[in-house]
Parts: structure tokens; C-alpha cells; sequence
């Protein structure tokens, strides 16, 4: 086999061409491939990730925000550790590696025709935003859209600018929910399950995506079914350590589960019939 | 094999075949080091000695994915990744550790990824595999069934009296044959395999679904509070494949650098650890029924064969004296019957 044709790390290049502060410790770092053959290589679906890299600090795991269709990608990222302190440096213009697209995302297809229930917390948000852009995209193939976003503080609050343009198609509700009430605040108050509740669906032909910590996403898929949906229309996207994309390192195990290969994007009924806790 | 795969060498003759053996490739064999033997590779001539040779210490996988290895290099913005294609062989490898790459080949190569560093040095090893006339202390390789071949090999070793019966189990392994062809006689056939006499035991049958009834038991919570969390079993488990990635600037010049693998090991806190210090097997009872279930019922449902190949060296390893086969014994004894 040629030496070129191999490759199960190697990252290519994109170029950072706007860099947006969310909030304090998020940045959303939009990335243009320096070729564009390695775009269309990374053909990926809401919810997939890939692997960013800065040569001799390290590698991290992000869910892409942007939607697929668009030439340029973006990701959000929470300075949290070694790669994410140094990418928070990072000015327009300079590179970072790219690899990917891993992993299985949202069931978009399989959800057609459904009304479609989006609960996101924190910085679980991202694969989320890049779902909802495809369901707006193609929003006459889904029915009624709910989005309940929560988060700790009014400071924590990201993609600001988005909203107003989501909030203009029919039949699209969103709800942002900070944790306690605030003078700073005086929209919706309380935990994401507090709005799920609330909301008064038709179970059986409705899918609930969600995303954030593994103890939000347990109350949330109770709280899907007290409202009656399936466990298999209940997908959510999990969190793990994953360092090779592939189903090779073990870091991302869930019983005999790889996250990074079978997953993150889990159906309920895949997670009970885990061998191992989930949450 | 067919009629003329059979041969038969002298042990007067074999340090002759190695020595031929080291100047073509390089040759991976059981090295005395400390208290026991490790894989190592042999210098120009270096005597072999095989004297009380049962196993290893540490399993060969350290051939196929050595501690450090480069996998990607930069060097300013110029990024490669690299690969090792340099022939080797491996040395009286044991039929359970043979067993162990034929397994770590199904999770290195299959599932629809290939990871193609693994598959770079896989490819280019020839394995010239002994069996085992004696068995260890902690070896329970007749309960997995590994304790023979029927493939996987380019050469098979028995030793019989004052020789060695050898199986070519491949058309490269013939060759290798024919490069020493003086010091090899045509043979009609191999002598009837002897079982090694395995004292430690394993009772697999229906063991996962036993297993599976035994997720919560308190077995595992009696087990962790023995086990110290060192991570020796999985250290030299010959199946344990688990690794990071780790970024390693040239320290002299940061411009350039390497992208090197580590092996890892769940046992460890910190292997499930992601950003924001969340561990997800927080507790040492997670940890120890991971390596329990990996080796005896993960194994199976995704690669079809168990990953526990009896070889006894966590066993061996243990400071807590923590035995595979006693907790698989107490797990069918409590819930065999539930």
C-alpha cells in the first residue's frame, strides 16, 4: 500500500476565519479546510464529531454547531483543560488540525415526519444548534419543533444572535431557562425538566433529542416518557473521553459499547440494554 | 498444512537457525531478565537460552504497539504520519499469547476501521510460534481453549527429546525453512500434542450469561476493596489494547514534535476522566468489573471470542492476589442457579 493512503491520525489543516465569544469561556471558532477536497471529505450529520488539534499541545473532541450544508464549520468550545486553554489564544487566520467526521449522529431520517422535542444544557448545546439548522433547513419534512436550552447563569447563555432568526419559521418554540432567578433575567426560570413538563405533545409521533450532563440527560429521558414517548424515539448524544475516534483506545467503553463508533447518539432503549451505568 | 510441512530440528542447531534468522529480520525471543523471561530483541549472535522458559512476564503485544511509538511527526506545518513497515519475527511466542494478537488483530483491523500503525507491524511479523510442554503456576489456557493452534502461525515449534517438530504454517514460514535447509530434516508428521497439565481452571460454559445476572452483585465490591487500583493485570494482560494520545513537542525546538502512543489502562482513575475532572467509573468497583467483564463477556458479544486467553499473568501480577479464575469460580457458584 502506498504511504499516502494511510492515515488514522493525521489531521489536515483549517484555517481560523471568525472567532465569536459566546459567553466567558466559550468561544465558537468558525474553520475554513485550507483545501476544499477536505471538506467534502468531512461529510458529516448533525450530531457526528470531529477531532481538533494543536501540534505538540494535544487533541479534543467537539460536536460541530453549523449546519452540514454550509462550506465552513463551526465549533463551540468551553476553556476547560490543556487544548481548550490553548485554543482560546488562537487569532483568525491561524491553523488548526482537523480530523473526522466520527461517530453516528441524530436519526434525522428516521424522525421525518415528527414533531420534534430539542433539550440542551449547557455547552451540550453545539450538536444540537447544527440539528435544529438541519430540521429548519428542511422544515416542511418535520412537524412542530420545541427547543429548551438551560443553562446556570444569564452569562452562560450562547448563541444569542441565533435566536431571533430560529424564532421567525412557523411552528418553532424556544425556551431558554436559566437555573435560578435573577435580576439580570426575566425570561423563563428553572431546570430544563421544569419546561419539558409543560409541554403538551402528541407522544407518539414525537422524538426527543437531547445533550448536556450525564445527570441532566437522565432526568431528561424521565421526563420524555412521563410525557409519553417511546424509548426509542428518545436519542441522546453522551459524553466520554475519546481520544482515537475509532473504537480503538477503550477510553470512550461503555460495557461493550464504544461511544466514539456506536454512538455518541444513543436511543434510550440502546442505553438500557447497556452492560455498564450510563449515567 | 499438506505432507510437506513437517520438518524437524536439532536443539544443537536451533542457536544456527536463529543467528540465520537475526541477520534477515529483526528477532523478538524470550530474553532471561530479573526473575523471569521478557521479549526482547536479539542482538547479532546473542545466545539463546530457553532454560526453564514457560512465558513471559509481559505479553508480546509491546511488539505490535510499543510504549512511545510515533504515530504522527510535524515539523513546522508540515504534518506525517508514520508508520513502521521493518520485517520482523517473533521468537517461542506461546499459543496463548498467539491467540492474544489473533485477537487484538479482530479489534486493531476490524469493525469497519483499521488502525493501520497496529496493521503496518502486524503484517510484517512473522510469528514462529513453541508449544508449551509445561505448564505455569496461574496458566488456565485448556479451560479458554488456547492452549493450541490450528492457524495464526508461520512456523510452530514442539520439543521432542533432543529437537524441535516444526509446522510451516505459511508459505513465508516454508521459506524461512528453506533459508536453513541444512539444518532442517523433512519430517511426516508432528508428534500428538500433549496437554501442558493446567492446575488453575476456568468453568466457561454459559459463564456470561452468569456474569450478566452478577452486574450489581457485591462480589465486585469485595474484590475492589482489595484491589489497589495499580493496574498491573492490565499491564500484562496480552489483550489489553487500551491507549492515549499523547502531544510531545521537541523540547528544543517547539516548532516540531510528535504525536506518540501510550498504552493506558482503565483501571486507572483517570482513564475515564474527560474535561471539567468528571470520571465516569468514579469508583473502584466500576473499575475492577470492567476488566472482569472486558476479558469474559464484552469480548465475546463484539469479537466473537473471549478476550481472557488464560495465560495467568494478572494472576502472577497481582499484589492483592486478586485471581480471574476465583471470581469467575464465586460468580457461578452464587449465580449459576439464580
Amino acid at each position: 500500500m502506498p504511504k499516502s493512503d494511510r492515515h488514522t491520525y493525521k489531521p489536515v489543516p483549517a484555517e481560523v476565519v471568525r472567532i465569536i465569544d459566546e459567553a466567558p469561556g466559550i468561544k465558537t471558532f468558525r474553520l475554513r479546510f485550507e483545501r476544499p477536497g477536505d471538506r467534502k471529505r468531512f461529510d458529516f450529520l448533525p450530531g457526528q464529531f470531529g477531532l481538533f488539534s494543536l501540534m505538540g499541545i494535544g487533541e479534543a473532541t467537539f460536536s460541530m454547531c453549523s449546519s452540514p450544508r454550509e462550506e465552513e464549520i463551526e465549533i463551540s468550545v468551553r476553556n476547560v483543560g490543556n487544548t481548550t486553554d490553548a485554543m482560546f489564544t488562537m487569532k483568525k487566520g491561524d491553523l488548526i488540525g482537523v480530523r473526522g467526521p466520527y461517530g453516528k449522529g441524530f436519526p434525522l431520517d428516521v424522525v421525518k415526519g415528527k414533531d420534534v422535542v430539542i433539550v440542551a444544557g449547557g455547552i451540550g448545546f453545539p450538536p444540537l444548534v447544527s440539528v435544529l439548522e438541519y430540521l429548519l433547513f428542511r422544515r416542511k419534512d418535520y412537524g412542530k419543533i420545541w427547543v429548551i436550552y438551560g443553562v446556570k447563569t444569564v452569562d452562560d447563555i450562547v448563541y444569542r444572535y441565533k435566536g431571533p432568526r430560529w424564532r421567525k419559521h412557523k411552528d418553532v418554540t424556544i425556551t431558554t431557562t436559566v437555573e435560578k432567578k435573577c435580576r439580570e433575567w426575566n425570561g423563563c426560570t428553572g431546570m430544563v425538566t421544569d419546561h419539558i413538563r409543560k409541554l403538551k405533545i402528541n407522544p407518539a409521533n414525537t422524538a426527543g433529542f437531547s445533550c448536556g450532563p450525564p445527570v441532566m440527560l437522565k432526568f431528561v429521558s424521565e421526563e420524555f416518557q412521563k410525557l409519553g414517548i417511546e424509548p426509542e424515539n428518545i436519542h441522546l448524544s453522551l459524553e466520554r473521553m475519546m481520544q482515537c475516534g475509532i473504537g480503538k483506545c477503550g477510553h470512550c467503553n461503555i460495557g461493550d459499547k464504544y461511544v466514539c463508533r456506536d454512538g455518541p447518539v444513543f436511543s434510550l432503549a440502546e442505553l438500557r440494554r447497556m452492560q455498564e451505568d450510563v449515567w | 498444512m499438506t505432507q510437506d510441512s513437517y520438518y524437524f530440528i536439532e536443539k544443537k542447531d536451533l542457536q544456527g537457525f536463529i543467528d540465520a534468522l537475526t541477520l534477515k529480520m529483526s528477532v523478538f525471543a524470550p530474553v532471561r531478565k530479573g526473575r523471569g523471561f521478557r521479549f526482547e530483541k536479539l542482538k547479532n549472535k546473542q545466545k539463546l537460552d530457553l532454560n526453564g522458559y514457560i512465558n513471559t512476564e509481559f505479553p508480546p503485544k509491546s511488539i505490535l504497539m510499543p510504549e512511545g511509538e510515533a504515530l504522527v511527526r510535524y515539523k513546522e506545518s508540515m504534518i506525517c504520519e508514520v508508520f513502521d513497515d521493518v520485517k520482523k519475527a517473533v521468537f517461542a511466542i506461546r499459543p496463548c499469547d498467539v491467540h492474544a494478537m489473533l485477537l487484538l488483530d479482530k479489534v486493531m483491523m476490524g469493525h469497519g476501521d483499521i488502525e493501520e500503525h497496529y496493521e503496518a507491524r502486524r503484517k510484517n511479523l512473522i510469528v514462529i510460534a513453541m508449544n508449551c510442554t509445561e505448564a505455569g503456576e496461574n496458566c488456565f489456557c485448556e479451560s479458554m481453549e488456547t492452549d493450541r493452534l490450528y492457524g495464526g502461525f508461520d512456523l510452530l515449534f514442539t520439543e521432542n527429546g533432543n529437537g524441535y517438530h516444526v509446522e510451516a504454517g505459511s508459505e513465508e514460514g516454508k521459506k524461512i525453512i528453506d533459508d536453513s535447509a541444512k539444518l532442517f530434516r523433512k519430517s511426516s508428521g508432528m508428534p500428538a500434542k500433549t496437554k501442558p497439565g493446567c492446575t488453575k481452571k476456568i468453568d466457561t460454559a454459559g459463564l456470561p450469561e452468569i456474569m450478566k445476572k452478577a452486574a450489581n452483585s457485591s462480589i465486585w465490591e469485595d474484590t475492589a476493596k482489595r484491589c489497589l487500583s495499580c493496574a498491573s493485570c492490565t499491564f500484562v494482560c496480552p489483550t489489553c489494547y487500551c491507549f492515549s494520545l499523547k502531544h510531545e513537542p521537541d523540547v528544543t525546538d517547539l516548532k516540531n514534535g510528535e504525536v506518540k502512543r501510550e498504552m493506558d489502562y482503565c483501571m486507572l482513575l483517570r482513564f475515564s476522566k474527560v474535561a471539567g475532572d468528571y470520571v465516569f467509573r468514579q469508583h473502584r468497583t466500576e473499575r475492577v468489573k470492567q476488566f472482569f467483564y472486558h476479558k469474559l463477556v464484552y469480548g465475546l458479544e463484539n469479537e466473537g471470542k473471549n478476550h481472557c486467553v488464560g495465560c495467568g499473568r494478572c494472576i502472577t501480577e497481582c499484589m492483592a492476589g486478586i485471581d480471574i479464575t476465583e471470581e469467575a469460580a464465586k460468580v457461578r457458584k452464587k449465580y449459576a442457579k439464580v
